[in-house]
């Protein structure tokens, strides 16, 4: 099996299938090729170079064509901040009024911002590689992208305060995530992750996610599936076991967990859902690689055989210690579900 | 006085700020105690708050509406600040290279209406500002709080650059994302609060001991 066959058959639950690895090697990537991490982040062409450096290294089952969390919001008008060697900051948001939002207009994929790097790493990914391994790449979930556009703090009192006009930068959200997703696909992502920290119960509460952000997840999610993504990837982090449940619903294939979630107990909440998670992210900076694998291993009994993608279920750091990315991808090698 | 003292500490923990300024209002009016019984009702909503988060019903809309209707209640029952503070100071920023000010915003909300004097740093700050607080305003606790993993190193200087300002007892306190991950010996620090609540509760023990 290659990595990208491993992906999909976690995703069809197939048995004796080989345990996939998808460590979230994002701007990691660049120091292990050795890049400045703003030229990783700026220029496609660096980005995919170093992602095939990375899967050199690790043989992970996938690459992402993936900058950061402000790519959309800096495509619509934000200013950011680049710093050398770590991801940007969002300086000035372009909404000061969730009302604000009926003068914007969704950016088009090939022109705005950074957005044609993307979809470059994309296209330069997938003709590299093919399918051999997954390609994946990203949008911000409405929710995230909301926060993104007004500053997080404002979102979230819009939200309560002037719901009508906050339900418009959802909807606005949700264009912009499909017109960027879509030309992802176009230009050779095999899907788009869509990561919605925000829609977290850790931010907001089920409830809210249950009224204002499933049915816009499932919108964004059948569009990117009817759109040729291979799978829907939902990656919400946090305490998320009350929130899936409604996952099916909103046509998630892949629901991504982090260190917080019992991966045990989101098995059981939903038992043909694929999972992707949970390893600690900061454990990759401060653990001994024995002490990875044996989380790994823990990590596998407990999600039992089928359907799961051994992962860190966030982002693996800048400065993660190689040899622990390498006991994650050691464990999966030598399991099968 | 508790049964009078109910529907603030409910309007409170709904978020309403607008119904709760105005409960407040009354409250006051009901004598000299009035500004007493307020704080007794911040505390009270803010510790039913803290009871709700030790479950899985944590997250920080809800909070940070019942801290708006705080603030507001607190700012309207003393103007000037004084009579505010029935605890000691703290000094709560997020680091420098992070701008994720959420989480230490809503800890200040937290604090602050549990009746601790909170000198705000900001954000993306040096942790030099952060000791120069301590140090002006003989705070007990720098709390540092980091979304984002680049800020490790920047927790674990505190202590060092505390200690040769001769502040050996002020405390440390991490929090957020990144931070909560760690240990507090990995850190450096006195303690990593897995929440708002959490370092309101190790802060307070902290309060009830002489210094």
């Amino acid at each position: 099996m290659n990595g990208l066959e491993r992906i999909v058959a976690a995703v069809r639950f197939e048995r004796r299938a080989e345990v996939p690895a998808v460590p979230q090697i994002f701007g990691h990537a660049a120091r292990i090729a050795g890049q400045p991490l703003r030229d990783y982040l700026t220029d496609g062409a660096v980005l995919a170079r170093c992602q095939l450096a990375a899967l050199a290294r690790y043989r992970a089952d996938a690459v992402f064509a993936l900058c950061d969390v402000s790519v959309e919001t800096e495509a619509l008008g934000s200013r950011l901040r680049y710093l050398a060697d770590a991801y940007p900051l969002v300086e000035h948001h372009v909404l000061a009024d969730p009302a604000d939002v009926a003068g914007l207009r969704v950016p088009t994929p090939t022109s705005a911002g950074r957005m044609p790097q993307v979809l470059a790493a994309a296209r330069m990914l997938r003709n590299e590689l093919g399918d051999t391994v997954l390609v994946a790449g990203c949008v911000l979930g409405p929710m995230t992208l909301a926060c993104q556009l007004l500053g997080a703090e404002r979102a979230l009192y819009s939200a309560v305060d002037e719901p009508d006009a906050f339900e418009r930068v959802l909807d606005f959200a949700v264009e912009v995530a499909l017109a960027f997703g879509q030309a992802q696909l176009e230009a050779g992502a095999h899907l788009c992750i869509v990561f919605d920290p925000s829609a977290s119960p850790a931010v907001v509460p089920p409830a809210f996610f249950h009224e204002l952000l499933a049915h816009r997840a499932r919108r964004l999610l059948a569009g990117l599936k009817g759109h040729g993504g291979i799978a829907n990837w939902l990656h919400i982090a946090g305490p998320v076991l009350p929130l899936l449940p409604l996952y099916r619903e909103c046509l998630v294939d892949i629901a991504n967990i982090d260190y917080c979630a019992a991966a045990a107990q989101a098995r059981a909440a939903v038992p043909g859902l694929c999972l992707d998670g949970n390893v600690r992210s900061l454990a990759f900076v401060e653990a001994e690689p024995a002490q990875i694998a044996a989380a790994c291993e823990e990590l596998l009994d407990a999600v039992g055989p089928g359907g799961f993608i051994l992962s860190s279920g966030c982002e693996i750091p800048l400065e993660a210690r190689p040899e622990c990315i390498d006991a994650l991808v050691a464990v999966a090698r030598r399991r099968e579900i | 006085m508790a049964g009078a003292l109910d529907r603030l500490v409910t309007l409170l923990l709904e978020g309403d700020s607008q119904a709760a300024l105005a409960e407040g209002r009354r409250v006051r009016a009901t004598g000299q105690d009035g500004p007493r019984l307020v704080v007794v009702a911040l505390e009270t909503a803010m510790d039913r708050m803290g009871a709700k988060c030790t479950t899985e019903h944590f997250n920080l809309l809800e909070i940070m509406l019942t801290g708006r209707a705080a603030m507001a209640v607190v700012r309207d029952t003393f103007p000037d600040g004084v009579g505010a503070a029935t605890r000691g100071t703290v000094v709560i920023g997020t680091l420098q290279g992070d701008v994720h000010d959420l989480g230490k915003n809503i800890t200040k909300m937290v604090l602050a209406a549990k009746g601790f004097r909170v000198i705000d740093c900001g954000k993306d700050c040096p942790v030099t500002d952060m000791v120069d607080a301590a140090e002006r305003h003989g705070a007990l606790a720098v709390l540092a709080s980091g979304l984002i993993s680049p800020v490790v190193p920047l927790v674990r200087q505190l202590r060092q650059l505390l200690r040769v300002r001769g502040l050996d007892a002020v405390k440390v306190v991490a929090g957020g994302a990144a931070l909560k991950q760690c240990e507090a010996a990995t850190l450096n620090v006195d303690y990593v609060a897995q929440d708002a609540f959490d370092g309101a509760r190790f802060l307070e023990a902290l309060d009830a001991v002489p210094q």
